[in-house]
């Protein structure tokens, strides 16, 4: 039988894995945020987007979470009237990528938070683990 | 009869030494399961996983290794090492009272 508490860590583990993923998803998004395409009318930078899976860990028998797919945002270009700039069609428009900065940043304080909660799991169990060893400890 | 006594007791702390060949020849002899031999192999192990430790700090340093699967790797080792050390402590203080017994 697996140790619960050392089974309680690997799964945080997978959890701090998971978001940090996030974490970088997001900042490849912020950082493209106004990343265009390189020839007259070309598409820009697409926002990607980042989904979870739980997968059944057997040796601790317990589910892990991990990333499923990391995806593109459909949603439409943002259109900017801009003669000047190279990407720019012949009608002077120019597509933008489909990243809310807003929105990225709220979703990495969610990832922050969740990495956090993760965090302080972690913490306890080996806390706890601690605590249980130093019983054999003379007081 | 007071040497007697003394060479006794001498025969008593013979088979109490940790000697490896005494060892195999009384524990083993008896069929019991030799502590000593536990806690040995047991603080192999405990050594093997801090050289893990020590080498997935070195990976981090190098960044090749997230920064959590090294704390998870130290911490690991830290833990097995105060297991091992509190579980000695155990085994030299029970050694200890056995010395101490009235004879």
């Amino acid at each position: 039988m697996v140790d619960p508490l050392q089974s309680t860590l690997r799964i945080a583990g997978s959890g701090l894995e998971a978001q940090s993923v996030r974490l970088r998803i997001i900042s490849e998004n912020i950082a493209n945020a106004e990343s265009t395409g390189d020839t007259p009318g070309a598409d820009p930078y697409v926002r990607q987007t980042i989904s979870f899976d739980n997968v059944l860990d057997r040796s601790i028998n317990a589910p892990l979470v991990r990333v499923r797919t990391i995806g593109r945002d459909d949603a439409p270009f943002k259109i900017e009237h801009d003669p000047g700039n190279p990407a720019a069609d012949s009608g002077g428009f120019v597509k933008l990528p489909n990243v809310d900065v807003l929105t990225e940043l709220a979703d990495m304080r969610e990832a922050n938070r969740t990495y956090e909660a993760n965090l302080q799991v972690a913490k306890q169990s080996a806390e706890l683990l601690g605590m249980t060893v130093s019983l054999l400890k003379d007081a | 009869m007071a040497i007697d006594g003394i060479s006794a007791v001498g025969a008593i702390g013979k088979s109490l030494e940790l000697t490896p060949a005494n060892r195999t020849g009384t524990v083993a002899a008896t069929g019991q399961s030799g502590l000593v031999d536990a806690i040995g192999k047991a603080f192999n192990d405990a050594v093997g996983q801090v050289q893990a430790g020590e080498a997935a700090s070195i990976q981090g340093l190098q960044g090749g290794m997230p920064a959590y699967k090294v704390v998870d790797a130290v911490m690991g080792a830290q833990r097995t090492l105060q297991s091992m050390l509190a579980i000695r402590d155990k085994a030299v203080s029970a050694y200890q009272e056995i010395s101490r017994m009235q004879i």
